[in-house]
């Protein structure tokens, strides 16, 4: 029994299929897709109202996914996003609008706080 | 008998060792770093480090259906292999009429390469309904002369008392094979499994005439697909040449003494 | 044993072979059949056979000049095989040389034949690339070049730089074959030699040479098979280009039979090879003196 265990082959099979196990499951319990930033205007502080628009990145084009505002504490939040490398772009009429940033996820359905704001400029 | 210095040795072999890594270092590196793939100059070494590609190529194609086609074309390969080369290899070491004849004859099908048939083979697949099944793609490389003689070389190894003492017992051919040379024949059994992986995992031409639509083709396939619709664009190519590199080195690097005896089993042979 | 049993006997032994010889015959002999009869009819899957002659080898010998090309061109792959034969020799004499890490050294310079072909022409690619690759990047560095060589877009570089990809391959193979060879010598030979006063060079010459002669063979063979069905590398790297500059006989097939539907042409062109491959081998068994060890073509 000793032989087939510590076979390296077995150690070696095994250990990969644990991980991927292990991941998978690791995936599917946290797969709640919950995108939360903040935005800001060009003085710092938090711009309320402001549309914050999510859009996924495929290896050729930018797809629209989803579109957000922001509330009063110029928060936003995207639930259920399925997409693991997107584009966020925040806007106001009469503010401005934030550069385009890409976020990239380790899967799909991962949560991310994202800790810098978008800052609109004019 | 004056000792000649080993370090003018050890350095050839360190360079030529480095000209033999650096290409597969370069992709590596280049699938995981997190800088712009596309700025000269290339930098020798990633400031960033990324798994972000992986990623991509996981999700963008249909990774996993790939792989699972190549792994279950691979399987039916390996298995057949095995019985079938194992079964023929049994029935070379015994006597019968007709014995020169097939020898010669696999031997002569040794001379046929497989790119020398594929116009009819594919034309046979094609009568059988077996284009675009896995089925259809294992089906060619099921059997290979060279693995059935080195079944046959274990085989001969087996002391004949053993066999003398089994058909006294009245077993039949099948349960000697099964029961009786198998068992003692490890080796051969693991240098069949790994050409046969090896050579069903890496095989491009086959597939590339036999697959006929996106969800059916092999690792190899997907990777030449990969590349005629994205070209250089993105990092994403060399992660998938990576990912499917790995099972390559993986198998080489646990089973080299049996990938090298049955490569040289030819060299030795003659 | 009496007449039934030895019947029921053979019965079981053909039962053993009939897989393998199945598929032996399937897709190895009825092909090599099929094929020669392909090659003299005119056929396409629309319409029925009609018996053609010789039509197809007219076209392909005089009116063809893809075919001379790839032609030209596998005959230049094959000629590159002794340097990846003369490199495979060399490192196995270092490797051999009883120091420490040799298993190492062993591994590192096998690990690429194995690998996935497809990959390697990727990576190859990658090396080659006009403006990114290291190769460039290399010799520019040197101040060999002023700007980067595309090359597998140019006509004179394509060739050489996929030769290049293709011995990085199968050096390995080549030394692993070499190796098994230089370790099968017995060493009291070299004693024996040694004592009677023979040089280094005397006994690399008289002993290890003509003792490797069947090893050396056996990787000239596999180089020139190699040669005539190398497919893979070819079609990622340039797909036959630029204007056919690297299109091999066998990746001409693929085009003719699979992408022009010319199935007739292309079995025309089949036989061609095989043809082709077999007159080589033999004329490479007997230039070497016959040493014809068993040879597989097994990729």
């Amino acid at each position: 029994m000793r032989g087939i265990l510590l076979n390296r082959y077995t150690v070696v099979f095994g250990a990969m299929a644990v991980s991927v196990i292990a991941w998978n499951l690791y995936v599917a319990t946290h797969s709640a897709g919950r995108i939360a930033g903040r935005v800001v205007g060009p003085d710092g502080r938090a711009v309320a109202g402001a549309t914050v628009t999510l859009r996924e990145k495929t290896l050729t084009t930018l797809e629209p996914r989803a579109a957000a505002q922001t509330d009063d504490a110029g928060g936003f939040v995207f639930a259920g996003q399925r997409a693991h490398h997107f584009v966020l772009e925040a806007a106001k009429d009469g503010v401005g609008k934030s550069e385009r940033a890409a976020y990239r996820l380790a899967f799909r359905g991962q949560s991310l706080s994202i800790s810098e704001p978008l800052r609109l400029q004019p | 008998m004056r000792r000649t210095p080993t370090w003018p040795i050890h350095l050839v072999l360190l360079v030529v060792s480095a000209a033999m890594v650096t290409p597969l270092y370069w992709v590596l590196k280049t699938s995981i770093t997190g800088d712009n793939i596309f700025a000269y100059p290339p930098a020798l070494f990633p400031r960033h480090v990324h798994l972000y590609y992986y990623v991509d190529v996981w999700y963008y194609i249909p990774f996993v259906r790939f792989l699972v086609n190549s792994t279950l074309v691979s399987l039916i390969v390996v298995v057949g292999n095995v019985v079938f080369n194992a079964m023929a290899g049994y029935a070379l070491t015994l006597a019968f009429r007709g014995k020169r004849a097939v020898v010669l004859l696999l031997l002569s099908c040794m001379m046929i390469p497989f790119q020398a048939t594929i116009i009819p083979a594919y034309l046979i697949t094609k009568e059988l309904r077996l284009l675009n099944t896995h089925l259809g793609l294992a089906l060619p490389l099921c059997s290979t002369i060279v693995c059935i003689f080195v079944f046959k070389a274990a085989f001969d190894a087996v002391p004949r008392s053993l066999i003398d003492a089994a058909r006294i017992d009245g077993l039949g051919d099948l349960r000697i094979l099964a029961r009786i040379m198998l068992p003692l024949s490890t080796a051969a059994v693991a240098t069949n499994v790994i050409l046969a992986f090896i050579w069903s995992w890496n095989n491009f031409l086959w597939p590339l005439i036999v697959v006929r639509n996106q969800e059916m083709q092999t690792l190899p396939l997907a990777l030449s697909t990969f590349l005629s619709y994205l070209e250089n664009t993105t990092g994403a190519l060399y992660a998938f040449c990576i990912m499917v590199l790995i099972p390559g080195v993986l198998v080489f690097a646990l089973a080299q003494k049996q990938f090298v005896e049955g490569l040289t089993s030819g060299a030795t042979k003659g | 044993m009496n007449v039934a049993r030895r019947w029921r006997r053979q019965g079981v032994i053909w039962l053993l072979l009939a897989p393998s010889l199945a598929i032996f015959f399937l897709y190895r002999i009825v092909p090599l059949g099929w094929n020669a009869v392909l090659s003299v009819q005119k056929w396409s899957p629309l319409r029925p056979a009609e018996f053609a002659g010789l039509y197809h080898y007219e076209e392909m010998l005089l009116h063809d000049d893809v075919f001379w090309t790839s032609l030209g061109n596998t005959l230049v792959y094959m000629a590159s095989a002794p340097i990846g034969i003369a490199l495979a020799l060399a490192l196995a004499l270092l490797v051999n040389a009883g120091l420490r890490g040799r298993t190492v050294y062993r591994a590192i310079i096998f690990v690429s034949y194995p690998l996935m072909t497809v990959a390697v022409g990727i990576i190859w690619r990658w090396l080659y690339d006009e403006k990114l690759g290291l190769i460039n990047y290399v010799l520019i560095r040197l101040g060999l070049v002023e700007r980067g060589i595309a090359f597998l877009d140019s006509f004179t570089w394509a060739m050489p730089a996929v030769i290049v990809a293709a011995i990085w391959q199968i050096v390995g193979f080549f030394m692993i074959i070499v190796l098994a060879g230089l370790q099968s010598i017995p060493p009291n030979l070299y004693e024996a030699a040694a004592i009677d006063g023979a040089d280094r060079g005397q006994r690399f010459a008289r002993i290890t040479v003509p003792l490797l002669r069947p090893s050396l063979f056996l990787c000239l063979v596999l180089g020139i098979i190699n040669s005539f069905t190398s497919f893979d590398l070819i079609y990622v790297m340039t797909r036959g280009g630029p204007n056919y500059a690297t299109e091999l006989l066998i990746t001409y097939i693929y085009r003719a039979a699979f992408v022009l539907s010319q199935l007739d042409y292309a079995a025309a062109l089949t036989v061609v090879l095989f043809v082709l491959l077999l007159a080589v081998t033999w004329a490479a068994n007997r230039a070497t003196g016959g040493e014809a060890g068993a040879v597989e073509a097994a990729e």
